[in-house]
């Protein structure tokens, strides 16, 4: 049996739908609540519900148009690029505070231009370097953004004894 | 009125201001030109740039970016067939075919001044229609507001497309759903986890910035289309004459003329927009053309080119009515500068037209000025500005990348928000991979609060009763129409079905 991907959506909105309504139990309620209109609660018992119904109705109503197999849309796709990429953002995100702005940003564009496959060492680091301090130097010096130095820095400062 | 104009013309012809219409208009095109972003991305890109401006410039700018983008999509679509937005694919079933028969330049001559005649007279509509409307719109109630951004959230739904309304509302619901997360009115925590970076809910720049920017960047990756020979062709710069015969203009002045005011009226229409309005001036125009014209399109006619470009940018001068107006944005386009102006802390809608008459004035004049810009930038400059099509892959994405995840990480200045980012554009990859439209989920995560809001005073000013809905004639109204829209498809769909199934039990008694 095979699952199209408008029914397998509707399968991940009706677990969505599902959880978001479970979940509403949880918001506290106010003792003036019992004689407000309209609580905090309110809106999302009639989101969790409607959804719930609909995704309900979108998976038993016959399928309208296509009804290829929904896994066949994940097949034959560049995932080990977009992943790569997908995780040198969380790094990027991870290294942020760390490292600070320039070599957090020359990092990530370095090895985000080398996984899409550029090779050229000059044209990777011809990209990275510039664009990075380009960008600090409109944001702090143009715009006057102050872009906090990463731990490394002040690191490497107490290290050579310059503060 | 007079005094509207002079207020909007003296902040728009600032010197900051003129050059947020030239910046934008050149970004937007350069953004629109790229297969995979569209003007929801341009626009988000920029978000962050504009926090630093007032209101008017910020708005400027992004107005900019949103024809300037429209414009942009056209030039691919002629130049390779490759539709950088979904409201110039119109535009590429005649662009493309004279491009290939050598008349690309005449094609993009035809393209930019057809969106500028589009634009300037949707413009001049603007410029009457908003203030009549916003005038009329300073008597609504919460009630009517309640009931428009239902009318609204519903009609982006209808114009999903074949087979798609519920698929659309659904996601309207998620991004219902999404705008519950945070402190609610009276301070109650609702899905926050205990966490408090979602306190405050969670922020629509980033949102914005996964579903649009990040996920169609990250798209490109994950299907990857080689370059085309048309790709390498027109980044040389070898695009034929520009010129155009006046018993062409001659004959293209009355396709320009009814495309405008179609496109401008589609655009109005909460929902429908500039990919709507391209399609059907293009069938418009097709059933107008005699016999034999009726042949060339498809094939490189100049009216099949002509009308999808009018029509396109008049639309998006149009959907800026609702916006400015009611506060309600039709697409998911203005739901981006929707959010944006709420974040400048500027209240679109009626109020807008009072209490902020530079912001209201000086946008619609800027799209005079960018229309202009637009023509006398672009159309010189097209065979460069082309070439742009042939920056590698591997540079451009990283940059689009970057650019959305520092956007988002200036306006906060806390890094957990990028690993947000990414988790969101994971999930709108996913949803896109699935055919899953996400602007709809835009529209109701922006309107989500303010529909609550108004929904809330309208229920504590009728004592908790929702007879609000059919009380208030306006109100009923706008709820009647909601119903022939929301339930138009329905009864369609069941007719289609019953039909079909009629169908098969006569052919398998045949």
């Amino acid at each position: 049996m095979t699952l199209s991907k408008e029914k397998a959506g509707a399968l991940c909105f009706l677990v969505v739908a599902i959880a978001y309504g479970y979940m509403t139990g949880d918001i506290p309620s106010l003792p003036s609540d019992k004689f407000a209109p309209m609580t905090a609660s309110t809106l999302p018992t009639f989101l969790a519900w409607i959804t719930g119904v609909l995704s309900f109705l979108l998976l038993i109503l016959p399928q309208r148009g296509e009804t290829d197999d929904f896994l066949s849309v994940f097949k034959g796709l560049n995932w080990i690029r977009t992943f790569t990429l997908l995780a040198l953002m969380v790094a990027y995100g991870a290294s942020f505070n760390w490292l600070g702005f320039n070599l957090a940003t020359i990092l990530f564009l370095t090895a985000s231009v080398y996984v899409l496959g550029e090779r050229r060492w000059k044209v990777i680091l011809l990209t990275s370097i510039p664009v990075t301090l380009a960008f600090w130097f409109i944001l702090t010096k143009l715009l006057e953004i102050t872009l906090r130095e990463g731990e490394l820095y002040f690191t490497v400062i107490n290290l050579l004894g310059l503060n | 009125m007079l005094d509207g104009i002079l207020t909007g013309l003296s902040t728009a012809v600032t010197p900051i201001n003129l050059l947020m219409v030239f910046v934008g208009c050149f970004a937007g095109t350069f953004i629109g030109m790229l297969p995979g972003l569209g003007p929801i991305s341009a626009i988000a890109l920029m978000i962050p740039i504009t926090y630093g401006f007032d209101p008017s410039t910020g708005m400027i700018l992004m107005a900019g970016v949103y024809y300037g983008a429209i414009f942009g999509g056209s030039t691919s679509s002629i130049l390779i067939n490759a539709p950088g937005v979904a409201g110039t694919v119109a535009t590429a079933f005649d662009g493309y075919p004279l491009a290939k028969q050598g008349h690309a330049g005449k094609a993009l001559a035809i393209a930019a001044y057809s969106s500028f005649s589009g634009g300037t007279i949707a413009a001049i509509f603007l410029l009457i229609a908003a203030p009549a409307l916003a005038s009329v719109a300073l008597s609504f109630q919460s009630a009517d507001y309640f009931a428009l951004m239902i009318l609204g959230l519903t009609a982006v739904s209808a114009f999903a497309g074949k087979g798609k309304f519920l698929i659309a509302i659904l996601m309207t619901m998620l991004g219902l759903m999404l705008s519950t997360i945070g402190q609610d009115q009276s301070g109650i925590q609702r899905f926050t986890f205990g966490a408090i970076d979602l306190i405050d809910g969670l922020s629509f720049l980033l949102l914005a910035m996964a579903t649009f920017a990040l996920s169609e960047a990250l798209m490109v990756v994950l299907k990857p289309e080689a370059t085309s020979k048309e790709a390498e062709k027109a980044t040389k710069g070898d695009l034929g004459s520009m010129k155009i015969t006046k018993e062409e203009v001659k004959d293209l002045a009355p396709v320009v003329a009814r495309s405008s005011v179609l496109g401008f009226f589609i655009g109005v229409l909460p929902g429908a927009g500039a990919t709507i309005a391209s399609f059907l001036a293009y069938g418009m125009e097709r059933n107008f053309a005699s016999a034999k014209e009726k042949l060339k399109f498809g094939k490189g006619s100049l009216r099949g080119l002509a009308a999808p470009e009018t029509a396109n940018n008049a639309a998006s001068s149009g959907s800026f009515v609702p916006l400015l107006t009611l506060g309600i944005p039709g697409s998911g386009t203005t739901a981006v500068m929707l959010g944006a102006l709420i974040s400048y802390g500027v209240q679109p809608g009626p109020r807008l037209f009072v209490e902020n008459p530079a912001v209201f004035w000086s946008v619609i004049i800027s799209m005079y000025i960018g229309n202009i810009i637009l023509l006398v930038l672009n159309l010189p400059l097209i065979p460069y500005i082309a070439r742009l099509l042939a920056l590698p892959k591997q540079i451009l994405t990283p940059m689009i990348l970057f650019f959305s995840l520092i956007g988002v990480y200036l306006v906060s200045a806390n890094t957990i928000d990028i690993q947000i980012m990414v988790l969101v554009a994971i999930i709108a990859i996913f949803l896109r991979l699935i055919d899953f439209p996400l602007a709809p989920m835009l529209l109701g995560f922006i309107l989500g609060g303010l529909m609550e809001d108004n929904l809330r005073r309208a229920l504590d000013i009728y004592d908790g009763e929702i007879s609000f809905m059919w009380e208030r004639p306006l109100t009923a109204s706008i709820l009647a129409i909601t119903a022939v829209i929301l339930f138009a498809p329905m009864i369609k769909g069941l007719i289609d079905i019953r039909r079909n199934k009629a169908l098969k039990v006569n052919d398998g008694e045949g």
